[in-house]
């Protein structure tokens, strides 16, 4: 019993103080399993945010080692990448007269080794100009020409997938999740094909599209059209989860943007504008061109930060997309109007007139003032006028041209990836992979409603509020007392509903706006009689924001104006004549 | 002009020869995993929802008792042993693992069996309210004739009994506690409190320090006795009198009590003015307790029909378990491996429960388990998501249970209320209020 009782101290006068306790066999333990000094790890220190609001102090630990671990993660990856393989490709002029964009593509074919050369390409076709898309992870290319020409195929074996003639307009293709299912924006309707081209949904709520995108985290297909509408299809259910009346007409510049899944749309009257599913408005609206925007372009190499649009008025702007704030970059375009697209590791590439230009990244973010072109890095002709699409292929460095006679590839060393990772797309994947890979992708599938400009709002903290239930009574110190305990005036303050705007009391200014005296005041009180619509407006008056009350406000406000100025124009000057136009004047 | 294009090689990627795994590589860059947060948290969410769907924790029934079940004990250092006594004085002894009896004694006493417990060398003691204890055989030769190896007689009823941990001595409670030896027919020593006139409802052994033994009354007590000294150390009277008690396996100074206010209390022996930790959560009188081997879980049953599985030091949302026919709990037990919770009620069944709700039972492979870890972990890290949380706490509790806390929880918000204006308008308002934990205990004695 003594034994284990021996330190108690349970019949001893409690102590006010309380002791750090402890405890010896913790002690002796921690002595031989502790790391040694020499061997902790010394790292930078992390950058850990004290959360010093969170009264709760379980819960701030539980936070900080959260912080705490996520930092350390951070500052780990950076060791990761020392196990990436594979080199990204560069061209790197040597001497002060060379410059990169006077290598033709078959000096590049030349210098790329055999494999990379079969990147370089030409398909020569009838029915064009001609659209493609490639699958995420870079391997499949379904092509579209206008007058409906489809074809899907593996382009690195040169395995046709399907081939059809849908003998119609066909304004878009795109792939769905992989390159097992495709959706074509056909005259009339959307059409979705599997792999072997077998028609098995026409959508029939989408009409006359002229834009398709996928987004392959959501399973949502969204699509634009010469009506105007986007919509939003969910491919995993069927739905079609939503359509937003963009009231800006017959659209055909549309993108997404990787990071976030918002919706970039270029209109007819020069406005680019960002949706998202849960709002029936743009998140965000500018005007960006002075004439219809033929294309959009979102950089993924930096997380979604940078947009890119070309205009029918010629010029190609890059946009900062936090600070909307102006165009970073301008220049014109030669030739016109101009197709953009960005790759994975930030070449921008631009088809105006009959040749493809591409510029690298550290000096397109730069800000400029005027019009100047950045440095051109790489410069492809074409003949075959209009080009109606570029598309680079994810993980190679393939730029896919879609003009009148067919599509042309073209090796652009440094655009594409060099380490994929095998868990979001794989180039080599079996089919067995790919399997997989789709019944875990259905299972991580993200709820719509989560589409946010910011995606890493899920999962933070929310910001401190900066109301309040603390309350003092009688000059005591503040006690927080639990919201379902407030008073209703109280609970309306919490809330932020409460109306604590003072009223002012017509009858305390003077004419000339000065406040009265309380002599003044007492002197023209009015005695005796209530005003029945002073008492309303005092019930009203209880801190709430009512509509009839303020209705009432503005009303009297009102007289009191008329007022005022029926006293000035007794008081000074002629009176002004009557016009016909004070009827609108007076509202 | 330097021109490098980049090219991947198949042959590090695909496999070397037919039948190979198929390579993978990685790249923790956060741009190539977009919406990572996104869909972890979706994945979260589904892991909280699959463990609700896979929540079925009830296992078996194991039937014998033509009336309540009073009390439970397990055999230690086995598995699958474990002794039951009834209202109507049978005994039966069951194997958990093939669900058959080793033992059934349906007339071993008369009146009810109020304790069994099982001695070191696996024989089983049981005492009732006839004022006997037996000490009963496993072996086959004894238990076909269904007679006790040896009886030992009392002068009063008994309320509880249980065993040394190594020495052959056992401890009952009646109006005193009594140690015996397993070879004396009468008792070795009497302990008592000084003042103490009430019956002692139940009496436990300390775990470790094995000659520290501790007792509940009916007149609000905790004991605690020295065997070696013989006599009692000291007491603490509480506001209500508890039902159980439980030594944890763990911390030898922690002990558990099982209060007829709807609460279950650990005390830190050496600081008895307050509980450690109140658990809060049964809407009716506690009526049995059992901590896991472990130390980190216990179970406890109560008189609102419901079995929960509390963790240590938290105080409050524990795992729930009832059925239809289960009527008022009166023991309850975690076997000796921590994965199953038995359960004896007034219907007199014992019944089985996973002690993890939505545990698979069987082999479970490295995937597999890999694969529940990982769940595990991703509900521990998003439990602070709103939707994640919700599908996490929120249980199915049988409609009177749920009326009960309801109107539970509205009388002592309205006590509550109470105190504060009271404490607002009067001098008592002048000093802190008294915290929860120092209400308990009325008086500490020596």
């Amino acid at each position: 019993m003594d034994a284990l009782i021996a330190k108690a101290d349970a019949l001893q006068p409690k102590q006010k103080k309380r002791k750090t306790f402890h405890d010896s066999t913790d002690d002796s333990l921690k002595k031989h399993t502790a790391l040694p000094k020499s061997l902790r790890s010394t790292g930078p220190e992390l950058d850990v945010p004290a959360h010093k609001h969170i009264a709760n102090k379980k819960l701030r630990t539980e936070l900080t080692r959260n912080a705490t671990h996520t930092a350390r993660s951070k500052a780990l990856l950076q060791d990761a990448e020392m196990l990436l393989t594979e080199d990204a490709g560069l061209m790197h002029a040597e001497g002060d007269l060379e410059r990169t964009w006077r290598v033709g593509q078959t000096e590049i074919e030349d210098g790329a080794g055999q494999d990379a050369a079969r990147g370089r390409r030409e398909w020569t076709l009838e029915g064009g100009p001609y659209r493609s898309r490639y699958t995420r992870n870079g391997r499949h290319l379904a092509i579209v020409g206008s007058t409906g020409h489809v074809s899907t195929f593996d382009w690195q074996t040169g395995t046709l997938h399907a081939e059809l003639q849908l003998q119609e307009t066909c304004r878009d293709i795109t792939f769905l999740h992989d390159h097992s299912h495709f959706a074509v924006a056909q005259k009339k309707y959307v059409f979705i094909y599997d792999r072997d081209g077998v028609e098995l949904h026409c959508l029939k709520a989408h009409i006359e599209p002229t834009r398709l995108e996928f987004l392959p985290y959501h399973w949502l297909l969204a699509s634009i059209g010469n009506a105007g509408y986007l919509k939003y299809q969910d491919t995993s259910t069927g739905q079609l989860l939503i359509e937003h009346r963009t009231k800006f007409g017959a659209c055909s510049a549309m993108a997404q943007n990787l990071h976030n899944a918002v919706i970039h749309l270029g209109h007819q009257n020069g406005c680019v504008t960002l949706w998202t599913p849960n709002l029936p408005h743009p998140a965000v609206q500018l005007l960006a061109h002075l004439g219809p925007v033929s294309s959009v372009s979102i950089d993924p190499s930096t997380g979604g930060r940078y947009m890119a649009t070309a205009g029918r008025d010629g010029t190609v702007k890059v946009w900062d997309c936090r600070n909307w704030k102006g165009a970073v970059r301008e220049w014109s375009a030669r030739g016109g109007t101009a197709e953009i697209e960005w790759s994975q590791r930030g070449a921008l590439a631009v088809a105006s007139g009959g040749s493809v230009n591409v510029y690298t990244a550290p000096a397109i973010h730069q800000p400029m003032h005027g019009h100047t072109q950045p440095p051109l890095y790489l410069t492809h002709p074409i003949p075959h006028r209009p080009l109606a699409s570029l598309r680079f292929a994810p993980f190679h460095d393939v730029l896919t041209i879609g003009h009148s006679a067919g599509l042309s590839s073209i090796l652009v060393p440094g655009a594409g990836e060099p380490n994929f990772d095998s868990t979001e797309a794989d180039p080599f994947e079996n089919r067995k992979a790919r399997r997989e890979k789709e019944v875990k992708a259905l299972l991580d599938k993200i709820q719509p409603d989560m589409i946010t400009l910011d995606p890493e709002l899920i999962g933070s903290l929310a910001p401190p509020s900066k109301l309040s239930t603390a309350t003092t009574f009688d000059g005591k110190p503040a006690v927080e007392t639990p919201f379902a305990r407030l008073p209703r005036l109280e609970r309306l303050r919490v809330q932020g509903k409460a109306d604590e705007t003072e009223v002012v009391d017509p009858d305390d200014t003077a004419p000339d706006g000065r406040k009265f005296t309380p002599e003044e005041k007492e002197r023209k009180k009015m005695r005796g009689k209530g005003k029945s619509l002073k008492r309303f407006l005092r019930k009203q008056r209880k801190n709430v924001i009512d509509p009839t009350a303020v209705a009432i406000r503005a009303k009297l406000e009102k007289q009191r104006e008329e007022r005022k100025v029926r006293a000035k124009e007794l008081a000074g000057g002629a009176p002004r004549k009557a016009s016909a136009l004070d009827r609108f004047a007076s509202g | 002009m330097k021109i490098k294009v980049l090219q991947h090689d198949p042959a590090v990627h695909l496999p070397q020869r037919p039948g190979d795994p198929t390579p993978t590589s990685r790249n923790l860059d956060p741009l190539m995993h977009p919406f990572a947060r996104a869909r972890e948290r979706t994945r979260a969410l589904n892991a909280a929802k699959m463990d609700r769907m896979f929540a079925k924790p009830f296992i078996d029934s194991l039937e014998g008792h033509v009336d309540a079940v009073e009390v439970m004990a397990k055999q230690p250092g086995s598995l699958t042993t474990v002794a039951s006594g009834s209202w109507d004085g049978g005994v039966i002894v069951h194997h958990l693992a093939r669900r058959n009896q080793l033992l059934h004694v349906p007339q071993a006493h008369k009146g009810k069996v109020s304790g069994v417990c099982f001695s070191r060398e696996g024989r089983l003691f049981s005492c009732g309210v006839d004022r006997s204890i037996k000490l009963w055989s496993l072996e086959s030769s004894h238990t076909e004739s269904q007679q006790p190896v040896t009886v030992f007689t009392g002068k009063s009823a008994f309320n509880s009994i249980d065993h040394h941990n190594s020495d052959p001595l056992f401890a009952t409670a009646s109006n005193l506690v009594q140690i015996w030896d397993e070879t004396k027919s009468l008792p070795v020593s009497n302990l008592t409190f000084p003042t103490s006139t009430e019956t002692i409802t139940s009496v436990r052994f300390n775990l470790s320090e094995t000659s520290v033994l501790a007792s509940i009354g009916s007149d609000r007590t905790f004991t605690l006795y020295d065997i070696r000294t013989g006599k009692a150390e000291r007491r603490v009277v509480m506001q209500m009198s508890s039902n159980a008690l439980s030594w944890s396996p763990t911390f030898p100074t922690t002990v558990l009590l099982a209060s007829e206010d709807h609460n279950l209390y650990t005390f830190d022996i050496r600081h008895l003015a307050a509980p450690s930790q109140i658990y809060k959560g049964h809407v009716a009188a506690v009526m049995a307790c059992d901590w896991a081997p472990t130390g980190l879980e216990f179970v406890s049953g109560g008189w609102d029909r419901t079995v929960r599985i509390w963790k240590e030091g938290r105080g409050h949302s524990p795992e729930v378990y009832h059925t239809k026919r289960m009527q008022r709990v009166s023991s309850a037990l975690f076997t000796s491996d921590a994965r199953f919770v038995l359960s004896g009620s007034d219907d007199g069944n014992v019944r089985i429960w996973k002690a993890k709700a939505a545990e698979r039972l069987g082999i479970v492979t490295a995937r597999e388990r890999a694969a529940i870890e990982y769940r595990d972990s991703l509900k521990d890290r998003w439990k602070q998501d709103a939707e994640v949380g919700r599908v996490v706490r929120s249980r199915h509790i049988p409609r009177p249970v749920y009326q009960a806390s309801k109107l539970k929880r509205t009388m002592l918000d309205a006590q509550r209320v109470k105190e504060e204006r009271r404490r607002k308008h009067t001098r008592a308002g002048e000093d802190k209020p008294k915290a929860a934990r120092k209400k308990l205990v009325v008086v500490e004695q020596a």
